[in-house]
């Protein structure tokens, strides 16, 4: 444990916690690391337990058992004042009779800092997240993105090792969202602050984080970078939750001396795998690879008919029917034209590097 | 080009009547606008040998102006009035605090249980004080059997202090609900960024929790001030000669001194000096900020929170408030089957005889009867009137509907020493006589006001497209309302109607200016107390306070049962 109080800003010890009432473990002996500067995210459907993990980095809840460290020491029986870390809460939490640089001041104030400094030094964090023309605002006033920004800048103005993220960018719409997600991760980069993200949204996290916590039900599924979860998922949950993968029935048989798989009865030579029987293969999305029907490579193909067309902007999801099997395809957006509900189509299915799970 | 075309009209400057809005119109001119101006009238008046001289004069201001004696006993009333709002502060925010922040379960028990008082008749409540204080009261009996006096000391009852212990009494349930919900209303978020941003406990007090009741505190201060400054008969039965205050002079202008003019003097003065206080309190809590409505709404403490000091402190408080609140009434209760005609310990046998000696007692059936009548007059006028102005305000885009309904609820503001002259004049000059139907009009200047905000706090709160959606599913206007807004706002009329009959009966301020000869229970019971005391008086207490309790309760019982639905 020396090495993490070095070079880790956070580090939780097997931390368990169950709300009273429940019987059920809202954090089931959950151990990782955090280190300096990195931007660190947790990811998971609700009720996984990632917002008792913050609230519990924060102070706000004590674990059962375990411990939770930070560069100064053990901070497990710590009251949240007294803790290196700030919050920015899903809800913004600013002070609705203060003003947008009160707000900010408020930490200082608190410190006991000067007046004629801490006015500086909010300046300088609303400047950062381009707010300083609004510090004389009360926050009903502003817009939410607005509010965000607000936060984040009372959350760094003191400048703590931590910056804690409940779904800060829940409450917006996809532009502004997509807009603070590049200033979270320059800000990030700018202040060197450790970040711990919680979000249920898997595109934010693979596309912000250095490293990835996937929970589920109290427990870590996966911790990694974005690159691992999305190609190598270690479980079917993993796989679903952040790759959009298709789940698909697949059988083992012997053949020349390994086994090989087949799909919907067809055989896909490429998957091989070591063991024979019934298993199942996440398939990305944007693996499936949709051919108009009488077109026949000679290679292995599913038929199925298209039953649904989602436009999505950049792209399109393919919702097709091969017999029992529903597979989701995701196509450029350029082919939207050729793809119409109804249609036949000859389904092919990039396996090279597709996960398999035996069941 | 339309060279000579008649220039638009802004909608705004446009006269136009719409028929639902005449009874608003009138109501605010007959029952709130000419009654006041009336009563602003009479002031420039003048009495020569017993009449009033229709000569406008400045005689009663300047009088006023040069008086010592005047100068001393507003002073004195206000001093009586802000210290008891002041010490009912101090138990009142803290167990607020307490009760909205720190307690998860039965919250609403504890509630209910500070409010009660009000519902209990504010005479029952200020006599049960002459219990305790007076000369064989139960504190002397006590300290004398203690041994601690020699004789029964006169130093109790009767004096200033407890004038102001008693408008203390009076005022904690006012100050309690008025800022319990300012305590509610704080996001759990906001107290924890506070924590979050390195504040500790007192910080997060002073920086945090104080700006956002504040206003909450200096609007129950106000309106506890309100009722206890205009309150002439608990200075008159607990402060004798000692306790005279602005209202009971005031009082006497229109009984025995029969100075009309002088007393409508004596009560501009008395408006002009509370709206100053009432002004300089809110002026010195200003509001800042609303809240964002984002927040993640109020759980109280986070689960799992372990009891603390300020846990144990909290309850030990609101334990040692609720007693003070509640000891004088069951002491009362007590002594009404005491087999004694002396109101002290230890108790006689156990008796039912004051119950009994009541039920032969034909004045008092008469009074109650009289009470009934008018309970119901004023409840059926009251919530009729007040739902359709509330869905009049709410519905129709009248203009200045703020300032009129601000108007409408005047008399509520009113010391009602004030409301009952107010009330007085503005009968008199229609004609009404002194007896029932004086009162009903002068009780209903201040209940249909209560019946009104409630349903137009329930309508604004509705959602509107609730309406639309109706409307969007095929239901005409009429249908609409009958399905979908009549059974959303029917348990705020209902509560407005049982708030009405338990004010109504306990009414005594103002209906003692307009009752006459026809006497309702409480005026009755006044009357019994200032003629000499019998302890059957304890007993009718007893019966009032469960008659209030009972429908508190099945008002509580219908809230509960909607709230399921």
């Amino acid at each position: 444990m020396q090495q993490a109080v070095g070079s880790y800003v956070l580090s939780l010890e097997n931390v368990a916690k169950t709300y009273p009432g429940n019987t059920k473990r809202a954090l089931d002996r959950v151990s990782f690391e955090v280190a300096a500067g990195e931007f660190f995210s947790i990811l998971g459907p609700s009720g996984s337990g990632k917002t008792t993990i913050l609230r519990t980095i924060a102070g706000f809840e004590k674990p059962d058992e375990g411990r939770v460290v930070m560069a100064g020491g053990d901070v497990t029986h710590l009251p949240p004042n007294r803790r290196d870390l700030r919050t920015v809460f899903q809800s913004y939490a600013l002070f609705p009779h203060l003003t947008i640089g009160e707000n900010v001041q408020y930490p200082l104030r608190m410190s006991g800092m000067g007046k004629l400094e801490r006015t500086r030094k909010a300046a300088e964090a609303l400047e950062l997240v381009a707010m300083e023309p609004l510090a004389g605002r009360l926050p009903h006033l502003l817009s939410g993105g607005q509010r965000q920004r607000a936060a984040l800048a009372r959350a760094v103005v003191s400048r703590p090792q931590l910056l804690l993220l409940d779904e800060p960018l829940g409450a917006l719409d996809l532009r502004l969202r997509q807009q603070m997600q590049h200033t979270l991760v320059s800000l990030q980069k700018e202040l060197g602050i450790a970040f711990v993200y919680v979000t249920h949204d898997q595109g934010e996290a693979l596309s912000m984080s250095d490293r990835v916590l996937v929970m589920r039900e109290g427990r870590i599924a996966q911790l990694g970078r974005p690159q691992d979860l999305y190609f190598k998922p270690r479980s079917e949950f993993v796989a679903e939750f952040v790759g959009n993968s298709n789940m698909l029935p697949v059988e083992f048989t012997a053949d020349h001396g390994s086994y090989v798989g087949s799909i919907g009865g067809v055989t896909f030579p490429e998957m091989r795998g070591d063991k024979s029987g019934k298993a199942r293969v996440a398939v990305r999305y944007d693996n499936v690879h949709i051919y108009p029907a009488k077109e026949n490579s000679g290679t292995s193909r599913l038929s199925g008919i298209v039953e649904n067309v989602l436009f999505l902007g950049t792209n399109i999801e393919v919702d097709m029917r091969c017999g029992d099997l529903r597979i989701m395809g995701s196509l450029p957006a350029g082919r939207a034209d050729s793809i119409v509900a109804g249609q036949a189509v000859s389904i092919g299915l990039d396996l090279a590097d597709a996960s398999v799970f035996h069941v | 080009m339309a060279l000579f075309a008649t220039p638009a009209v802004p909608a705004r400057f446009r006269f136009r009547i719409d028929l639902p809005q005449v009874p608003v119109y009138a109501w605010l001119a007959l029952v709130v606008l000419i009654p006041n101006l009336l009563l602003i009238g009479t002031s420039f008046l003048s009495v020569a040998e017993g009449r009033i001289k229709f000569e406008p004069t400045l005689g009663n201001y300047v009088r006023l102006w040069h008086s010592a004696g005047f100068w001393r006993l507003l002073w004195k009333t206000l001093q009586f009035s802000l210290l008891g709002a002041f010490l009912g502060a101090l138990a009142a925010y803290p167990m607020a605090c307490f009760v909205g922040r720190a307690v998860r379960n039965n919250r609403s028990i504890l509630t209910v249980l500070v409010l009660v008082p009000l519902w209990i008749s504010l005479l029952m409540r200020v006599f049960s004080w002459r219990l305790i204080l007076g000369q064989n009261g139960v504190l002397n009996s006590s300290l004398v059997s203690s041994g601690i006096l020699d004789t029964p000391s006169s130093a109790f009852l009767y004096t200033g202090s407890s004038v102001v212990l008693t408008f203390a009494y009076i005022s904690i349930p006012f100050i309690f609900v008025s800022t319990l919900n300012a305590f509610e209303k704080i996001p759990q978020s906001l107290i924890e960024a506070s924590q979050d941003l390195g504040a500790t406990t007192v910080q997060t007090f002073c920086h945090v929790i104080w700006p956002l009741t504040r206003r909450s505190l200096a609007i129950g201060f106000s309106l506890a001030f309100l009722v206890t400054v205009g309150d002439y008969v608990t200075p008159s039965m607990v402060g004798g000669i000692n306790g005279t205050t602005l209202g009971v002079l005031i009082s006497s202008q229109f009984g025995i001194a029969s100075n009309w003019p002088f007393g409508a003097a004596l009560s501009i003065a008395l408006i002009v000096a509370v709206s100053v206080v009432v002004g300089v309190a809110l002026w010195s809590c200003p509001q800042r900020g609303v809240f964002s409505g984002d927040e993640t709404p109020s759980g109280g403490p986070p689960p799992g929170a372990r009891p603390r000091l300020g846990f144990i402190g909290g309850s030990i408080l609101y334990g040692v408030v609720v007693a003070f609140l509640y000891a004088p009434l069951l002491l009362m209760v007590v002594f009404s089957f005491n087999d004694s005609t002396l109101q002290a310990f230890p108790l006689q046998r156990l008796t039912f005889k004051w119950y009994a000696e009541l039920a032969g007692n034909s004045g008092l059936i008469a009074a109650a009867q009289r009470s009934l009548v008018v309970a119901v007059c004023v409840v059926l006028v009251s919530s009729i009137v007040g739902t359709s102005f509330a869905l009049i305000l709410h519905y129709r885009n009248l203009l200045y509907s703020r300032a009129i309904e601000l108007l409408l609820t005047l008399p509520l503001a009113m010391p009602s020493v004030v409301l009952g002259i107010v009330m007085v004049l503005g009968t008199e000059i229609v004609g009404v006589p002194p007896g029932l139907a004086r009162i009903v009009i002068g009780q209903a200047s201040f209940i249909m006001p209560i019946t009104m905000l409630l349903v137009l706090t329930r309508l604004r709160r509705l959602d509107p497209s609730l309406l639309e959606a109706s409307l969007d599913l095929g239901a005409s206007r009429l249908q609409s309302f009958v399905h979908v807004v009549l059974p959303l706002i029917r348990g705020a009329a209902i509560g407005g109607m049982l708030l009405g009959v338990t004010l109504s009966a306990d009414e005594v301020m103002v209906t003692l200016f307009l009752a006459g000869p026809s006497q309702t229970l409480p005026i009755w019971v006044f009357n019994q107390m200032r003629f000499g005391f019998t302890p059957s008086v304890n007993a009718v207490f007893t019966l009032l306070g469960l008659f209030a309790l009972s429908t508190v309760l099945i008002g509580q019982f219908i809230s509960r049962r909607r709230a399921i639905d």
